[in-house]
């Protein structure tokens, strides 16, 4: 199981996580390190965005199941939460984070995401224990 | 020149995907084409990036725009790290990833590159 993970379509999981990790550690690097002042709350859950797909990203990549799994879970529950909080209370979040509008700034990648990431994380798991 | 560089560069990037995408599709391993494809759209890319980054502090979102640039020229080698492992459909599709990743990026550019 622990080497399933990170192959075949794995593999592709792992390289578009790996540009999420990229694209909103970056953003979040820029936002504290310039204007943190500005919307503390907002730049705060962007750094948090950015590590979860760090966490994702190296834990797919080596093939830890178990870990990817509970990252997913909170990366799932942070793009719905954030997402939700952006257009209800617009007042409090004036600044994009990657989860804005459920990630709407980025195709709404980090929408679907974590459901492919869950789909695939639980096959790879059903196929490991037959 | 900037922009219109930055313009090729976008297409090239953009049929390097559309050339991996098919390649997956079909149900091919990483081949020659991709590969050299990925060779040239990088050396473009670093061309890129040393034409744009003396010219970094004309733009308002400096930092962001150093990002960007550093990060069109890590993605491609390090897809092929990645990719090339896999002998399988799965290879070209992580190249396809990597080449629509620096293609956006380089539309991101120039969008800083005009904003006042």
């Amino acid at each position: 199981m622990t080497t399933r993970v990170n192959t075949g379509p794995g593999r592709l999981l792992v390289a578009v996580y790996g540009v999420f990790a990229l694209a909103a550690s970056a953003r979040a690097g820029v936002q504290i390190a310039t204007k943190f002042s500005e919307a503390p709350l907002a730049y705060s859950l962007s750094a948090f965005a950015a590590l979860v797909y760090i966490v994702l990203t190296v834990a797919l990549a080596r093939g830890n199941g178990r870990l990817a799994l509970a990252a997913c879970l909170i990366e799932l529950a942070g793009v719905l939460v954030v997402g939700t909080l952006s257009i209800v209370d617009s007042q409090a979040f004036p600044h994009a984070t990657v989860w804005s509008g459920f990630g709407s700034g980025y195709l709404f990648v980090p929408l679907v995401l974590p459901v492919i990431g869950l789909v695939w994380l639980f096959r790879t798991r059903r196929l490991g224990q037959v | 020149m900037f922009s219109a560089y930055s313009g090729w560069v976008i297409g090239a990037a953009l049929l390097l995907a559309v050339v991996s995408l098919v390649t997956a599709i079909r149900n091919r391993p990483m081949g020659a084409v991709v590969l050299a494809g990925l060779v040239l759209v990088e050396l473009a890319l670093v061309v890129q990036a040393v034409i744009a980054f003396p010219k970094a502090g004309q733009v308002t979102e400096q930092a962001t725009f150093v990002g960007y640039l550093i990060g069109t020229i890590v993605i491609p080698p390090a897809a092929v790290w990645w990719g090339k492992a896999e002998r399988t459909r799965w290879g070209p599709a992580v190249i396809a990833v990597a080449a629509f990743t620096v293609g956006v990026m380089t539309g991101r550019l120039l969008q800083l590159w005009d904003m006042p």
